[in-house]
């Protein structure tokens, strides 16, 4: 075990979030099998009963793609490409195997570049649909199955429902504690800085659930006990996308003056509000929440009877974070090449804007060298909404 | 002023019928209202065709009409439209295309915009989409569309096959693949029956189920006549004659068609008319969707005597008998069935070649039905569906089958911004010359 309990959490968010994967290494150094995954929709409750790290992969925005360009088109998402470059560089030659969800065509169309090239002891596309109506459930509960028996034969382990049971109960209270320290943002100024909040959440993803609950709890006390900056009269912004997994992003609102107090990220917001239900056949609760409850734009959202009733349910939350951390302006933050989220802005953006709300949309790569022309746009916004 | 290119000459005589199909199409959702049909804004490959043909629903395909308006040049001002409202222009521009044109009609209050291709659309009734395996803008488009027609209801379906996985038997998970789907296109038949206030004939719908195997069949029979040495017909035409099959299954007028591009084919080959004279290099079109407003391409291909016998984009279709399906009374499971199955079967075909992908499975055996010397991928940036894994389809390809001239050509499917002729042209030639020496080396 890590010596967690008497560290310094943010320090120790801090050194995962620079030397990212390097517990999970640690674990394979003692004997442990350590599974890569992709996005939000990996059932990382499986992997916990499995018995295995999980490890959610990320890409390095500081750092060029270098090798990736010569196995994958540029027409793919960046984070995607970037975490690719950085698997076949053999910044996780760790891992025993990966999980590759269906979320978007960047990741469905590329799983035959990942698995060929990267030649993993363990490979699973988990063909997660994009719709959620109840056949949808069933099937999202067989294709969870199949998952479960690749990962029997992988580990040449049973996994039981009650191992099952017992990781969706850790997996809820570690996301209930992050929505606890979430709670010390809604303060004006927030108690815990953007940039520190980006930091504990990539950290919290690189370590299994005990550790990362740990940590969570490590900075809560630690932030609490801060008392707050003087600074109060700056804007406070949400930001909305997919993975964004740099703390130079929140580097650069924050250094524009402004406060980043909450997220719609599939790396925060998005994944520890909603939890899995405890249901008889655990599955059950596992599919409800993968496809009911998380709000990612991959998942076809369109039952309601109107327009707006759609667009209540589909963006709903975001109006609810916008009011509990009293927030000043959005930033939509789209990554080039995104069809699932490219297609929602026009939406998005008029749903937030209709709550009296200013959005900035911008689109851009997953590199810090485009940070420099990101930051001037998030300046002038900021000036426009003083 | 759209910039139109002279339309390109066309190999076959019945081909050249095609844009009256194109026509017919889009005329048919503009007259549907008058008929008192419903209009689905509708994909193709989704399974749902037969469902709309059995109810008299009219599709508008949106795919057809932003090609439409690439093939004339005159895409630029809808893709505008829709970057005024902040969609990139990384994304899919058929839907892009189609999204601008649908704004600047309501816009307008729902008058036709001027200058719209061939009389443009109809306004849909009904969205109608599907969580495919492959293709995002599937289910965002019409989420997208709604935004701006905000009365139509949007129905998405999902239609999985079992992903290729080496070392997973798909056979233990079509069952449940199928249930899936069958369920999916239930579901499809429920909603168009509520917005259409008419009940499905299921008859009537195994009937059109029934005239589309068969044309799968025709149509897979005829195409396997361009094997013939010199070819009696190349991509070029085929990116035409896949108008019937892709828009109009399920209907007599898509079965007659290929019966009589059967004929004409046969009648050229008996008379030893080929599409280039001298045929000096046979191409295979391995994968990526044409730049619609530069069909004329091909016909540079075809002057130096090179021929496509052969295309994987649009042949989305096997003999029935192929697929060996399982025997149902259920019209929607046997579309399951064919769906499921048209993918799975090639899965066999890559176990039988170590270190391949169904997808590269396929071109071998295309290679060698057709007597290929070369292979021509293209990608559009603005799709990721067709066009993300060219790069490793034609890396397994060198792998596993070995030596081979390979070009990847980039473009885009309608946006033209993306294209340069005179680029294009130089990298065919110096292809063109590599094939040329890769068939002397092979010879000596």
């Amino acid at each position: 075990m890590t010596g967690l309990q008497n560290s310094n959490g943010l320090e120790t968010a801090d050194r995962y979030y620079a030397q990212y994967g390097s517990r999970a290494k640690e674990l394979k150094n003692e004997g442990r099998k350590v599974i890569g995954y992709m996005s939000a929709l990996t059932p990382v409750e499986i992997l916990t009963a499995a018995g295995v790290v999980p490890l959610r992969l990320k890409g390095f925005m500081d750092e060029a793609i270098t090798k990736g360009d010569a196995y994958m088109e540029t027409i793919v998402c960046p984070f995607v490409r970037s975490v690719f470059d950085a698997a076949i560089k053999g910044r996780f030659s760790f891992m025993d195997g990966m999980v590759l969800p269906h979320q978007c065509d960047s990741m469905d169309r590329t799983s035959d570049v990942w698995s060929y090239n990267l030649g993993l002891p363990y490979w699973h596309f988990l063909n997660v649909p994009h719709v959620t109506d109840d056949p949808s459930i069933e099937f999202m509960k067989e294709i969870l199955r199949v998952f479960i028996r690749t990962l029997e034969r992988f580990t040449n382990a049973k996994i039981t429902d009650e191992a099952i049971g017992q990781a969706i109960d850790d997996h809820n209270e570690n996301r209930r504690l992050m929505r606890e320290l979430y709670d010390l943002r809604k303060s004006n100024p927030p108690l815990i800085s953007g940039v520190e909040m980006m930091k504990v959440l990539v950290a919290a993803m690189s370590l299994p659930v005990s550790e990362s609950s740990a940590l969570i709890k490590n900075v809560t006390e630690e932030v609490k006990k801060r008392k707050a900056p003087a600074d109060g009269d700056r804007k406070r912004i949400m930001i909305i996308g997919d993975q964004i997994d740099s703390a130079a992003i929140a580097e650069a609102i924050e250094s524009a003056g402004a406060w980043l107090v909450v997220d719609d990220l599939s790396i925060g917001g998005k994944i520890y509000w909603p939890e899995v239900d405890k249901t008889a056949d655990p599955l059950q609760g596992i599919a409800e929440r993968y496809l009911r409850k998380l709000k990612i734009a991959t998942t076809f959202v369109g039952e309601g009877n109107t327009y707006e009733e759609n667009l209540e349910a589909r963006f709903g939350h975001l109006r609810e974070r916008i009011t509990g951390f009293k927030v000043d302006g959005a930033i939509l933050f789209i990554y080039k090449y995104c069809d699932p989220y490219g297609f929602e802005v026009p939406a998005m953006k008029s749903y937030i804007e209709s709550a009296g709300i200013p959005v900035l949309y911008l689109e851009d790569e997953y590199s810090t060298s485009t940070l420099a022309r990101v930051k001037t746009r998030i300046e002038a916004f900021l000036e426009m909404i003083a | 002023m759209a910039e139109e290119k002279k339309r390109r000459a066309v190999a076959t005589q019945t081909a050249a019928g095609i844009p009256k199909f194109v026509r017919g199409n889009l005329a048919a959702t503009l007259k549907a209202k008058e008929e008192g049909k419903k209009v689905a804004k509708a994909f193709i490959h989704d399974g749902q065709d037969e469902i709309m043909r059995a109810m008299d629903i009219v599709p508008a395909w949106g795919e057809s009409f932003s090609g439409i308006c690439a093939a004339k040049r005159d895409a630029e001002k809808y893709l505008q439209k829709a970057e005024s409202d902040n969609f990139s222009r990384s994304l899919c521009t058929y839907a892009t295309c189609h999204i601008g044109f649908e704004m600047i009609r309501e816009e307008l209050g729902g008058v036709m915009p001027e200058g719209a291709p061939w009389g443009g659309m109809g306004r849909p009734d009904m969205i109608l989409g599907n969580g495919q395996l492959l293709c995002d803008p599937r289910f965002k488009w019409p989420q997208a569309l709604q935004h701006y027609l905000r009365d139509v209801p949007v129905f998405v379906t999902n239609m999985y096959y079992p992903p290729w996985d080496p070392n997973i038997d798909h056979h233990e998970q079509e069952g449940f693949y199928v249930r899936y789907c069958t369920e999916e296109l239930h579901e499809t038949v429920r909603f168009c029956e509520r917005v259409t206030g008419k009940k499905m004939d299921w008859d009537r719908l195994a009937a059109v189920v029934e005239l589309s195997d068969r044309t799968w069949d025709l149509f897979v029979d005829t195409y396997d006549l361009r094997k013939a040495i010199p070819t009696p017909m190349d991509t070029g035409d085929a990116m035409n004659t896949m108008v019937p099959i892709t828009f109009n299954i399920g209907t007599q007028e898509a079965y007659d068609f290929y019966v009589e591009l059967n004929n004409e084919l046969k009648q050229k080959i008996a008379q030893g008319i080929g599409v280039a004279n001298p045929e000096k290099y046979r191409i295979i079109w391995a994968a990526g969707l044409p730049s619609w407003f530069a069909l004329n391409d091909f016909q540079y291909f075809n002057s130096k005597g090179a021929v496509f016998p052969v295309e994987v984009t649009y042949r989305d279709h096997e003999k029935i008998e192929k697929l060996d399906l399982p025997k149902t009374d259920d019209p929607l499971e046997h579309i399951a069935w064919r769906w499921v199955r048209y993918w799975t079967h090639w899965y066999d075909a890559a176990r039988k070649i170590p270190g391949s992908t169904p997808k590269v499975a396929r071109i071998i055996e295309y290679i060698g039905d057709y007597k290929c010397d070369g292979v021509v991928f293209h990608s559009a940036f603005s799709c990721r569906s067709w066009h993300a894994g060219i790069i490793h389809q034609a890396e397994v390809l060198r792998k596993v089958y070995g030596d081979i001239p390979i070009l990847i050509m980039e473009g885009d499917i309608v946006d033209i911004s993306s294209y340069n002729e005179a680029d294009t042209h130089n990298r065919i030639d110096a292809f063109i010359e590599t094939l040329d020496a890769y068939k002397n080396k092979k010879r000596n």
